[in-house]
């Protein structure tokens, strides 16, 4: 049972994130389909939540599950109103969710302000949509008026499936709803019960017959079965009141009867369907799939070593074996690692409601575009690149987009747009978001940079440079700054947050046509491919990604005493950093030495080590506390002989290295 | 694992009210103990590989079945020079808190002992002016054989700040 209760917070969870799409999708009109959809994710929330130990919430529910159905009857419009407090009210449900279950806090959240203040106001709604239905009774009682027709006799006969109620169903719940939707008479069906000594107590083994007499028709009764898919059911209608006036209405009921008795139908196939995909894809802790990375990172590591021995020992059959082994790794880290890849359609899906609650909030007309949600990217990257383009979104339309005069004014249309785009560039996946706002204004970051020091007055800094800046801890151009977003220590987050998960950042913007930042990630998180390189006695590891190609470079030539740290190569001027240097360690103090040429957030820089030894997969493990936060170093890795290796973390080296050129630049002048 | 008997409070003896299972392990000839139950395995000893620009109490890491370990220098820590390796030398796997993430780390002992049943009632004050060793490191003293053998506050002794501490107390 309490695995039961597991899977109903999960899916309720996962039907009340879908619930804030659909609802929004109703403010560009809607199709019957979709109010259809909505009601169905409502009363399911309602349905379950109540055979669950949730009924606070199935309570709280019920008044807009109601709502829903007077759309789908059609005697209540969607109105900017009715999405407004549906979307309210589903943010409360997530809160009745997270409460978990019935108890004080739930009993407390149901009474609160909010919550009553919903209630009422929905059932304004609701109760202005059925007018005629002017009775003082609750709004479930106006609702029901509102589509059903003259009192009718319903003879229900339902047996659950026999494993019914190791699933978690409770059939009590479901007499008793039928039995509040009118006069009902409930009576067992005993003859499948089994004699004492065969009878399993874990089983359902009886049936019930209700007869039920109400004016809800039809439709109503085949929603308290609508999760009883798998039992025994049926529902016989007939008329005890034969009104004349009562066939227009008559006829409109049973052809919502019959469109709605289509519609579990429809809902029993959509199980199976489901079914059918429960079977195709399941669901596991992240935390299984962790350890199942943590063995493969080892196995990855033990066949290197494996590689390795089998090469001193020179035999041809171990090696034969030794290959075929290679293999499978191969393919099985390639297959658990895609297991980790997710579409990013899951974060893009947030923003809707994200960029519309923040253009009301603003007073601006936005419209928000994704495109290529699909792409898969880790899922490491996933739960993290949430706040970052949350930060980035904001800026769009805090700073970004103007207000619709402005843009009038400015020839523009008067709606800004916020696209979101994500799509795959060999091992990274760039994600970007882009505004058709004002741009970044150049000449207030610049001022901004002079007047914090950053820059000297005179230099001469090239756009990159420029909008690099804003990525500075606590830099903003103050006059942008709003209570919606501080860009200063915005900007900053996004830039560390990118650099932990080994990315880049890019922004491009044109005055007056707007800007993008693209966020550059790497694909995968746990295994990358690296470059061996050695220096002095240590190995240490490049992330290939960011290698782009390697040269010589003599001893003779790094000391020609000109304290220039600049490499020509073809036409371009590389500054190098002599990673002995940095790292404090001696060199091998040979003649010719090598320079690893890396580039990252469109920097170019050299890295000086003694020897390249190879390349090959890398298992990355991160560094403890003692030694995360030593700049140049992203973490660590085992060679195939088990020695430790450290990977080098090119994006804080560069910074190191733009540091040291600030300084040189600083002594020269 | 000592943080889980005593959580890291003013009056460590307190919480110190029966017995427990001490590894004993030497440096520089002087018996020192920490709970066996934060010890993981004791290896023979292993070159780290060096980090560089690494704070000086955990100059290395070392692979331990596939899990990649640093090294902490427990002889700093405690205010002792640099030892030389000798052919009792062992290394020391502990299981340890990080600044809240469970970890290992390893440590090297001039030799290890024994692990020994104490009745931790009996732990004993060290007199501030008693001992070249930084005072926070230590839990107290119990005796045996005769000998007195310093337990060790695991906490303070692995945290990745208070460095400030060993050098404090050995100017002092």
């Amino acid at each position: 049972m309490e695995q039961a209760v597991a899977a109903f917070v999960q899916e309720a969870r996962d039907l009340l994130g879908g619930l804030e799409d659909q609802i929004l999708e109703l403010e560009g009109g809607s199709t019957p389909a979709q109010i259809d959809e909505v009601f169905r994710t409502l009363h399911t929330v309602k349905g379950s939540g109540a055979m669950f130990g949730y009924t606070d919430l199935a309570r709280f529910t019920h008044c807009f599950e109601n709502a829903f159905e007077l759309v789908r009857a059609g005697t209540l419009a969607v109105g900017p109103d009715l999405i407004e407090l549906s979307l309210a009210a589903r943010d409360l449900m997530v809160e009745f969710l997270d409460i978990g279950g019935d108890g004080p806090s739930s009993a407390a959240l149901l009474a609160s302000d909010r919550a009553v203040g919903l209630m009422g106001k929905i059932d304004q709604i609701t109760g202005a949509g059925a007018t005629t239905a002017a009775s003082g009774g609750a709004a479930p009682t106006a609702a029901k008026t509102a589509i059903g027709g003259p009192d009718r006799r319903f003879e229900i006969f339902f047996r659950p499936d026999i494993g019914a109620l190791r699933n978690g169903m409770r059939p009590e719940l479901l007499t008793r709803e039928l039995t509040s939707l009118g006069m009902a008479r409930v009576t067992f069906d005993v003859s499948t019960v089994p004699p004492l000594s065969r009878l399993d107590p874990g089983a359902a083994h009886l049936g019930w017959h209700v007869s039920l007499t109400s004016d809800c028709g039809r439709a109503a009764i085949d929603d308290v079965f609508i999760f009883a898919d798998e039992a025994e059911l049926t529902i016989d209608e007939q008329d005890i009141e034969m009104a004349e006036s009562a066939d227009t209405a008559d006829g409109a009921a049973v052809e919502t009867a019959s469109v709605s008795g289509d519609s579990p139908r429809k809902q029993g196939g959509g199980g199976a369907q489901g079914n059918g995909r429960a079977s195709e894809s399941i669901r596991v802790a992240s935390s299984r799939m962790d350890a199942m990375m943590d063995s493969l990172g080892e196995l990855v590591i033990a066949q290197a070593r494996l590689d390795a021995v089998s090469e001193s020992i020179g035999d041809t059959t171990l090696a034969t074996v030794v290959e075929e082994v290679q293999r499978l790794v191969t393919g099985l880290r390639d297959a658990t690692l895609s297991i980790r890849l997710l579409p990013i359609e899951t974060v893009f899906s947030k923003f809707k409601r994200v960029v519309r609650d923040l253009a009301k909030e603003l007073g601006k007309d936005v419209q928000l575009l994704a495109e290529g949600g699909e792409t898969e990217v880790d899922k490491t990257v996933i739960d993290r690149i949430g706040d970052p383009l949350a930060h980035l979104v904001r800026n769009a339309i805090d700073h970004g987009l103007e207000t619709s005069e402005v843009r009038v004014a400015a020839g523009k249309s008067p709606r800004g747009t916020v696209r979101m785009s994500a799509r795959q560039e060999g091992s990274e996946v760039l994600i970007s978001v882009e505004d058709n706002g004002r741009g970044l204004d150049r000449e207030a970051i610049r001022a901004r940079a002079i007047e914090k020091g950053l820059v000297d007055p005179t230099a001469d800094l090239s756009e990159n440079d420029l909008y690099n800046l804003i990525f500075q801890p606590g830099f903003s151009t103050a006059v942008t700054i709003s209570s919606v977003s501080g860009r200063g220590v915005g900007m900053d987050a996004v830039r560390s947050m990118i650099d932990a998960l080994g990315g880049g950042v890019d922004v491009v913007s044109r005055p007056g046509l707007g800007s993008r930042i693209t966020l550059r990630l790497p694909v995968t998180m746990a295994i990358i491919e690296g470059l061996r390189v050695r220096l002095g006695e240590s190995i240490y590891v490049i992330p290939l990604s960011t290698v782009e190609e390697c040269v010589e470079i003599s001893a003779a030539d790094m000391q020609n005493g000109s304290g220039r740290m600049v490499l020509q190569i073809r036409d371009q001027m590389v500054p190098y950093l002599a990673l002995d240097e940095i790292f404090g360690q001696p060199n091998a103090g040979e003649d010719i030495r090598r320079i690893v040429i890396v580039r990252i957030n469109g920097n170019q820089i050299g890295l000086v080590v003694d020897d390249i030894i190879g390349q090959g997969q890398t298992v990355i493990k991160s560094l403890s506390s003692y030694h995360r936060d030593i700049p140049g170093l992203g973490g660590a890795t085992i060679l195939g002989d088990g020695r430790v290796a450290l990977i080098l973390d090119v994006a804080t080296l560069v910074r190191l290295a733009k540091m040291r050129g600030g300084a040189s630049l600083n002594k020269a002048a | 694992m000592t943080s889980q008997t005593h959580p890291a409070g003013d009056a460590p003896h307190a919480a110190y009210d029966g017995y427990d299972n001490l590894l004993i392990f030497r440096l520089e000839g002087e018996a020192f103990a920490v709970s066996v139950k934060g010890v993981h395995e004791i290896l023979d000893p292993q070159s780290p590989t060096i980090v560089p620009n690494a704070p000086r109490h955990s100059p290395g890491l070392i692979n331990v079945r596939g899990v990649v370990v640093p090294v902490f220098d427990i002889r700093h820590r405690l205010g002792m020079g640099a030892g030389t390796k000798q052919a009792t030398s062992r290394m020391i796997v502990f299981e340890h808190e990080i600044d809240g993430e469970a970890g290992r780390l390893a440590f090297s002992a001039d030799s290890v002992e024994e692990v020994h049943e104490a009745d931790l009632a009996g732990l004993e004050p060290i007199p501030e002016l008693g001992a070249i060793w930084p005072q926070a490191c230590l839990e107290g003293a119990i005796r045996r054989n005769g000998e007195l053998v310093v337990l060790l506050n695991t906490d303070v002794l692995f945290s990745p700040q208070g460095d400030g501490d060993a050098t404090q107390t050995k100017g002092a």
